[in-house]
């Protein structure tokens, strides 16, 4: 027991005289936490509040056009710009201004796209009809129209997902425009086959609502954002590069001789090397602490939102327990297998970095192929985002986090026994 | 004769080289000696050192400590003896008294008997005016002192000196070699490395000298001076011995 206090406290008392290496523990950590959350949430409000321009040309001047066109600029997510004319030449100039980047969509509504819509939907109404009741139109000669068309013209840097934002919105818009104008059509051939005068009431009111809701059992749910999604990851991220200094010392420790005056020493090396992992573990636990305070009192002071602990606070311990442990079992575990400060330092935040993208800490888990999603299972990362995740968002307790705080913890057990075998190879070679 | 250390036949080959660091090496050291192991550079001074206090193992061949087996028996011959190391194997960021401090504790001593001893110990190297100083503001030869006091802190039986002066001024040297010197006196056996042959002429009861693995010659100093009739001093019987071409 002397053994493990004593390195403690020296561990303590070198961590604390090394200014280095404290700024790069905590002050590096909060200022990662803090650009990463500004810069994802300014990503979410190009989407959701500064609007993607786009330029078009609605060469139909009818009620489809005028319809797509209105939706498009009623739309929270478009910022529509005009282009002049009506002709062959204002086509030309949309399509060079979006192939030169001025803008990255281009949306062009063909001439006659109403005319050629209602008549394809009479023709199809008609079609329906019996034939003594169809020859009620008389001499009216209906023929199918090519389709009304609506064309997009990307940038070729434009993102999929941009492509994919205006193509399911303008889907949307014109299935509502066409049954405006089925609804027109109807209502003129029930006119001419029944003599029956429509009341004209307008547009019919929307018959489906889509609702978006969270599904949790508790009342009190967290909305998932930006700062509720990045302050965990990162936080998970930055415990883990504790295994940099941790590794570093311990090599510093073989490299001056010291760790052979300790090895020469009568009793198990164990308390020292727990003594270690019981310093950077409350380093981890401190670094844990100061980001979500980040979370709930300095983010929000940035325009962010505000990050919501929840009530399960004894569940949030245990796990950021959990995580603290396996960080600093994993730092010794480098420490114990890199022969130089530099393979230390290079493989071990190279290997952070790696399991922190399987993890995913950068891109989320379901946005992986099915193979890197299995992967993404094997991060230690991955074990704690999920846990962060399940009681943050979630909003869980102890039991439903238990299994990734005993993996967590396994995985702790596993770098121990590693770095104790790889000790004892060394010595023995 | 006591003996305080045998050595048997030892050899020490490490992995993925041909040569052997240690080669047949049999020798004894009697309780209460100051036992010096000269050689070149690379000759397996170091190896020897690092086997018989137990940080390294032989390939093959049996070391007895205090009538102990150092295989079967590592954990037991460690709590009586002290090592040296050739390196300034402290924390340069503590004082030379949390250093101390913190060795102290790994031997199992701790409270006011520590504190006691550490004061003692840096009053004797002159260095207790410099207690709380960082190690890293220390010159070579003080760090030297401390690194030593770190080895003898829980008085061992045995203690292992892995070239103590090297690189000092001659005030800590002659600190240094006169307090070992005084432990002897106490009744401990003291195996050290040096390239210093006037030193070990001077304070070693026997020297032994080795060089490519292999034990030369072990004897007194006085015996070996008056065996070689062309040789005055230790360090003409070291170069007869192991010539003059340079080392690695």
């Amino acid at each position: 027991m002397l053994k493990y206090i004593a390195s403690t406290i020296k561990d303590l008392k070198l961590l604390s005289r090394d200014r280095a290496g404290l700024a790069m523990l905590f002050v590096m950590p909060l200022a990662l936490i803090i650009i990463m959350t500004l810069l994802q949430d300014s990503t979410f409000k190009v989407l959701e509040e500064r609007k993607l321009p786009l330029l078009v040309l609605n060469m139909d001047k009818d009620t489809f056009g005028i319809n797509i066109v209105e939706g498009l600029v009623t739309s929270k997510f478009f910022k529509v710009v005009d282009q002049v004319g009506d002709n062959e030449e204002a086509l030309k100039t949309l399509k060079e201004r979006v192939s030169k980047g001025e803008f990255q969509i281009g949306v062009v509504v063909n001439k006659n796209a109403t005319e050629l819509l209602r008549n394809n939907i009479k023709y199809n109404i008609v079609k329906q009809l019996p034939d003594e009741d169809s020859l009620v139109f008389g001499d009216l000669a209906i023929k199918l129209e090519p389709a009304a068309k609506i064309e997009i013209y990307f940038d070729p840097i434009t993102k999929n997902s941009f492509k994919q934002s205006i193509t399911s919105a303008l889907n949307e818009f014109s299935s509502g425009v066409e049954a405006k104008v089925l609804f027109g059509v109807y209502s003129s051939l029930l006119k001419q086959l029944l003599g029956m005068e429509m009341k004209n009431k307008g547009g019919f009111d929307k018959l489906v609502e889509v609702q978006t809701l969270y599904a949790s059992n508790d009342n009190n749910i967290v909305i998932p954002n930006s700062v509720q999604h990045n302050v965990p990851a990162w936080t998970i991220f930055a415990m883990f590069f504790i295994v940099i200094p941790l590794a570093g010392n311990i090599i510093k420790e073989r490299e001056s001789g010291i760790s052979k005056r300790l090895s020469v020493i009568a009793g198990s090396n164990m308390p020292i090397i727990l003594g270690k992992v019981t310093t950077y573990f409350f380093v981890g636990i401190i670094q844990a602490i100061s980001m979500l305070a980040v979370g709930v009192w300095i983010l929000p002071l940035l325009g962010l939102p505000q990050l919501i602990i929840g009530d399960n606070y004894l569940a949030l311990i245990i796990l950021t327990a959990a995580v603290s442990l396996a960080a600093s079992g994993y730092g010794v575990l480098i420490g114990s297998i890199a022969t130089s400060q530099e393979q230390s330092s290079i493989f071990g935040s190279i290997s952070v970095v790696i399991l922190a993208a399987i993890g995913g800490i950068w891109v989320p888990v379901f946005m992986m192929t099915d193979l890197m999603q299995k992967v993404s299972m094997l991060s230690p990362l991955n074990w704690a985002l999920v846990g962060y995740y399940d009681v943050l968002l979630r909003n869980v307790g102890i039991s439903e986090i238990l299994s990734y705080v005993l993996l967590l913890m396994g995985f702790f057990l596993i770098c121990i026994s590693c770095a104790w075998y790889f000790n004892r190879i060394r010595k023995s070679s | 004769m006591n003996l305080a250390i045998e050595v048997l036949n030892l050899t020490k080959q490490y992995r993925n080289t041909n040569t052997l660091a240690v080669d047949n090496i049999s020798l004894t050291v009697e309780t209460g000696e100051i036992f010096g192991l000269l050689g070149p550079n690379g000759a397996g001074k170091t190896t020897t050192i690092s086997i018989l206090c137990s940080l390294l193992q032989g390939t093959s061949g049996e070391v007895i400590i205090n009538g102990m087996n150092l295989k079967s028996h590592s954990n037991e011959i460690k709590k009586n003896i002290g090592v040296v190391p050739q390196d300034i194997a402290l924390f340069p960021n503590l004082t030379a008294f949390e250093n101390l401090q913190f060795f102290g504790n790994m031997y199992g001593l701790k409270g006011t008997i520590l504190e006691t001893r550490i004061f003692e110990l840096l009053e004797i190297f002159g260095l207790a005016q410099k207690a709380k100083q960082k190690l890293k503001t220390y010159s070579g030869g003080m760090k030297r002192r401390v690194n030593l006091i770190a080895g003898i802190l829980h008085t061992p039986k045995i203690l292992f000196l892995d070239e103590p002066t090297v690189g000092i001024d001659v005030q800590s040297r002659s600190v240094i070699m006169e307090y070992l010197m005084r432990l002897k006196e106490n009744g401990m056996t003291i195996i050290y490395s040096s390239h210093h042959m006037e030193e070990a002429e001077r304070y070693c009861s026997r020297v032994a000298i080795i060089d490519k693995g292999k034990i030369i010659i072990v004897g007194t100093p006085e015996n070996l001076i008056k065996n070689h009739t062309n040789c005055n001093t230790l360090e003409d019987i070291f170069i007869e011995k192991t010539g003059r071409s340079l080392r690695d």
